[in-house]
């Protein structure tokens, strides 16, 4: 059966997801995931997370998918030692050398290559395999005959984002963020935050989404030019997923609202459910699927677009002036 | 006496190449990293590739041969044996950024030189280590790191890196060309779209467009910080010409190689006449990228009355350059 995937930034969304059918939860401990650390979770909180998740019968994932400094590997162990102790059923990592190094030394730890890794072609896959991963998140750029092809070829769990955003860039080959604000801090436990930079665990200013000019020289071509940013749901692909023996969907959304992520979860649960048990003979109708998704996703892009905004505005205050989050 | 440091830049095809001086460079990149369908590609015209390789080697410089920053699985077969041409021509090296092209050139070619470029995400001497058993011999860090983290690398896995010095450095990689968006309304259709000198701006910020690739709209530039470079045992720079003229190929190419010369003499001081090239070839303006651990579109400097004096503004008035917006 296909794995539904959730996000969770705190307890209460792990509670939700669960509740709602999650057959797994993602976690980001404090400095070391792709969110902001607003979403992230201090060491007795992922425990905790970890404890709600087994009992309601589903599986936790920690995120240290950060692309990390090299001084920090012996504390990516130190606190991926304590993670397995407390029943963590497997890592989603980027770093190549970090993922080689804790294949090493917790060689039964499942190790998923996140998206940030850009895994864009079946040599990438292969390369993953070889240092040690066993489940590859597709690139959301990615082609279904691109996919059907990867699952023919490679023997390798594929996680696809079923709802998320299309960045206009490919996801981790992006700096342009901290090209226009980086902050660097230190956070309690010593941990170097680099908020403005997704791929070192920090923020991402979403600068792309700024409402660009274009230039030639002094001459203005385009007044406003829009980088292609969508959301995108795979609706109608779900079906052709799931006939195609995808490992897993899933979802993103650690900075949305609880509810928001439990009827997001709900909603997607409801419709694998529904498909794998209706009668093959029989098509599937899409239709009051795509209308209840409606109402979700007018309360997910109201979210998503406040919060662009906010960090539009955050990433124009020059560094120092504000509080680090 | 073997020259102790390697100056080098990119070429996308044979005509920039053949309107190009490259008295001042060691080695040429050959090919373009971000679309398949850029203006004569030498990555999709193999008999031009050829003769590029032989045109480098004829200078008596290296030949290095670079590839996708994002290949696709309909990539693969034709870069494959742009790699093999690059081998049979006599390359003396290829510049990887993706691991499954890594992973592909290692087994055909085993032996060859590969440099692994900056969109591979090189972080952590850890994936230095790794990409070492594929074959790395030179390694291009993420643009993202700092020189302290990138000489904890350098010092713990052996191999030189590679750092750009000027010009202007990617920032991303897209499957998407929004310029040919413009074809009807400009009246002019790819590949011409992105060979005009594009940029994206909103107030004080600004990216160099070139199609599926970003670019910082400043220019990088570590003139001043040579010496520190030098110092740390670094070996090997890059000028990023990839989307300049050959003027500013030359031009650029000449003050950097005085300097790196001047530089690794153990002489000090950075000429006013170098300055005044690197000012006339910034359109938006200078900055550092990461090396100082900063916002990449910051300038740092010894001397930023030097970037200052680019914008005619009085040194007094640009205390805070990228609040003022000063370097633009």
């Amino acid at each position: 059966m296909i794995e539904l995937l959730a996000p969770a930034g705190n307890v209460a969304m792990v509670t939700e997801a669960v509740k709602n059918g999650a057959n797994a939860i993602y976690v980001g401990p404090r400095g070391w995931s792709r969110r902001r650390d607003a979403f992230e979770m201090d060491d007795a909180t992922v425990r905790e997370s970890i404890r709600i998740a087994h009992e309601g019968g589903a599986k936790l994932r920690v995120a240290f998918n950060t692309n990390m400094q090299s001084k920090e590997i012996p504390d990516l162990l130190r606190r991926m030692e304590t993670f397995v102790g407390y029943g963590a059923d497997g890592a989603i990592m980027t770093d190549i050398g970090a993922i080689e190094v804790v294949h090493r030394y917790f060689p039964g730890l499942t190790i998923h290559a996140s998206i940030g890794a850009n895994i864009l072609n079946n040599a990438d896959v292969a390369f993953y395999r070889e240092i040690g991963v066993s489940q590859v998140v597709a690139d959301t750029k990615l082609t279904l005959k691109e996919l059907a092809s990867r699952k023919e070829q490679l023997d390798v769990g594929i996680e696809i984002l079923i709802h998320a955003n299309y960045c206009y860039t490919y996801l981790g080959k992006c700096w342009m963020s901290p090209y226009h604000r980086l902050e660097r801090t230190t956070d309690d436990a010593g941990k170097d935050l680099f908020k403005g930079s997704p791929n070192r665990g920090g923020l991402d200013y979403r600068v792309c989404l700024e409402a660009w000019q274009l230039y030639s020289g002094d001459i203005k071509l385009e007044d406003h030019v829009a980088l292609k940013n969508d959301a995108f749901f795979l609706l109608e692909d779900i079906p052709h997923l799931i006939d195609m023996g995808v490992h897993c969907l899933k979802v993103q959304g650690r900075e949305y609202a609880v509810p928001l992520v439990g009827a997001i979860v709900k909603f997607y649960r409801d419709l694998i459910d529904a498909y794998e048990t209706h009668p093959k003979c029989e098509r599937f109708d899409l239709e009051p699927w795509k209308t209840r998704l409606a109402m979700i996703q007018a309360d997910r892009d109201a979210q998503r677009s406040k919060g662009t905004q906010t960090l539009l505005e955050e990433a124009r205050i020059p560094v120092g002036a504000i509080r680090s989050r | 006496m073997t020259q102790p440091f390697e100056l080098n830049t990119t070429i996308s095809n044979l005509r920039d190449l053949h309107a190009s001086d490259l008295s001042l460079y060691d080695a040429i990149y050959l090919g373009n990293i971000t679309c398949r369908l850029y203006e004569a590609n030498l990555l999709e015209h193999l008999g031009d590739l050829r003769d590029a390789i032989a045109t480098v080697k004829a200078h008596g410089l290296k030949a290095y041969v670079t590839s996708y920053a994002a290949p696709r699985n309909d990539f693969l077969p034709k870069l494959a044996k742009a790699m093999a041409v690059a081998v049979e021509a006599g390359a003396d090296a290829v510049e990887v950024h993706n691991l499954g092209v890594l992973k592909i050139v290692h087994e055909a070619h085993p032996g060859l030189p590969i440099h692994v470029g900056g969109f591979a995400n090189v972080y952590t001497d850890a994936g230095a280590e790794v990409l070492k058993q594929f074959g790395a011999v030179r390694i291009t860090p993420n643009y993202e790191l700092s020189l302290e983290e990138i000489g904890q690398i350098h010092r713990q896995v052996g191999l030189p890196m590679e750092l750009l010095v000027h010009g202007k450095m990617p920032l991303g990689i897209s499957d998407h060309c929004f310029l040919l968006e413009y074809e009807e309304a400009w009246g002019m259709k790819c590949p011409d779209l992105c060979q005009q000198d594009l940029f994206l701006k909103q107030g004080d910020w600004a990216m160099k467009s070139v199609g599926k690739g970003v670019l910082s709209g400043k220019d990088v530039c570590m003139l001043e910080h040579l010496p520190r470079l030098v110092g740390e045992g670094n070996t090997r720079f890059r000028i990023e010409t990839v989307s300049e003229s050959p003027e500013y190929r030359l031009e650029v190419g000449r003050v950097y190689r005085e300097a790196l010369e001047r530089a690794f003499a153990g002489t000090d001081g950075v000429e006013e006449r170098w300055w005044t090239t690197l000012r006339r070839h910034a359109r938006i303006g200078l900055c550092n990228g990461f090396y100082f651990g900063r916002s990449g579109m910051e300038y740092l400097g010894v001397r930023p009355d030097a970037v200052a004096s680019a914008l005619r503004r009085p040194v007094a008035e640009t205390t805070d350059y990228q609040a003022q917006g000063a370097i633009r």
